[in-house]
């Protein structure tokens, strides 16, 4: 009852659709509003990369799942690009002069923090799958149970 | 992304440049072309209206500021830079918020973009367009 799955093009005009998407699911999954606020924008950075670093203008796919456990929302990107592990890229390190910094990396910077948790792994078909996921996204239910 | 423009006179001339629809990376490079345009049309003080902006993400910060450094005649960011630009927005940090764009009515969540990653230490933010546009001096 709680999965919800979006399959999208790996182009930038499917962002309107994939953050309608994400709104409607998280609005009916009644999450708080600041929350789906967070989970749109790291959605949104994240599906970016994919499109722009990723696959890099070529034809593919990113499956969107959006799946609630007890109180956290997991969120399962997944896609056919080369293999990239988000997790693996430093957070900018604001002492380091300009020429040493890392190109990029802000989405994946934003998403790190407005998400609990980011996981990366290869999925069996050989593709990439990263796993968000929001804590304490259900403020109301745990205001009913107290 | 629709892309408003008008003019309005204070103590000095402002663009308003005013914004319907999510910014995002499928057009933030549009609204940083319009902005060159009129910045070649002899603009250089301009407010940017957020109040029909329901969504920004890190892209719309690029064209924020690629837009106030091109305002005061410096060359726009590298837009694959990332956190580059906002190395470069270290000086300006130090002169305060910078005085060539003013940001009009944004939004909650665009609000929390910006505080997210600090660019709201690098904008002025007003409610009112005619406070905005006396704000130029």
């Amino acid at each position: 009852m709680g999965v919800h799955l979006l399959q999208l093009a790996a182009h930038l005009d499917e962002l309107v659709p994939l953050r309608c998407f994400v709104e409607e699911k998280t609005t009916d999954l009644q999450i708080a509003a600041d929350k789906i606020h967070d989970i749109l924008l790291s959605v949104d950075e994240l599906v970016t990369n994919i499109i722009l670093h990723g696959y890099r203008g070529r034809e593919g796919s990113i499956e969107i799942q959006l799946e609630l456990q007890g109180d956290s929302l997991i969120v399962f990107l997944r896609d056919q690009a080369p293999l990239f592990d988000p997790t693996q890229v430093p957070p900018p390190d604001i002492t380091l002069p300009l020429e040493k910094r890392p190109i990029g990396g802000m989405g994946i910077h934003l998403a790190r923090h407005l998400m609990d948790e980011m996981q990366y792994r290869v999925t069996s078909s050989g593709g990439n799958e990263l796993i968000l996921v929001k804590r304490n996204v259900l403020p109301y239910k745990a205001q009913r149970l107290e | 992304m629709e892309i408003i423009v008008d003019q309005a006179n204070g103590q000095l001339p402002v663009t308003i440049l005013k914004l319907r629809g999510d910014l995002d990376a499928s057009n933030f490079e549009t609204v940083i072309a319009k902005a060159k345009e009129l910045y070649e049309m002899g603009t250089r003080r301009m407010v940017i209206d957020f109040s029909q902006v329901p969504f920004m993400g890190s892209s719309g910060l690029v064209a924020l500021h690629s837009i106030a450094l091109m305002m005061r005649g410096e060359s726009g960011i590298n837009l694959e830079a990332g956190w580059q630009a906002f190395r470069s927005l270290e000086h300006t940090q130090e002169e305060g918020a910078q005085q060539y764009v003013k940001l009009l009515n944004p939004q909650p969540r665009v609000s929390r973009t910006l505080e997210l990653t600090g660019m709201n230490a690098f904008f002025e933010v007003h409610t009112d367009l005619e406070t905005a546009v006396f704000s130029f001096r």
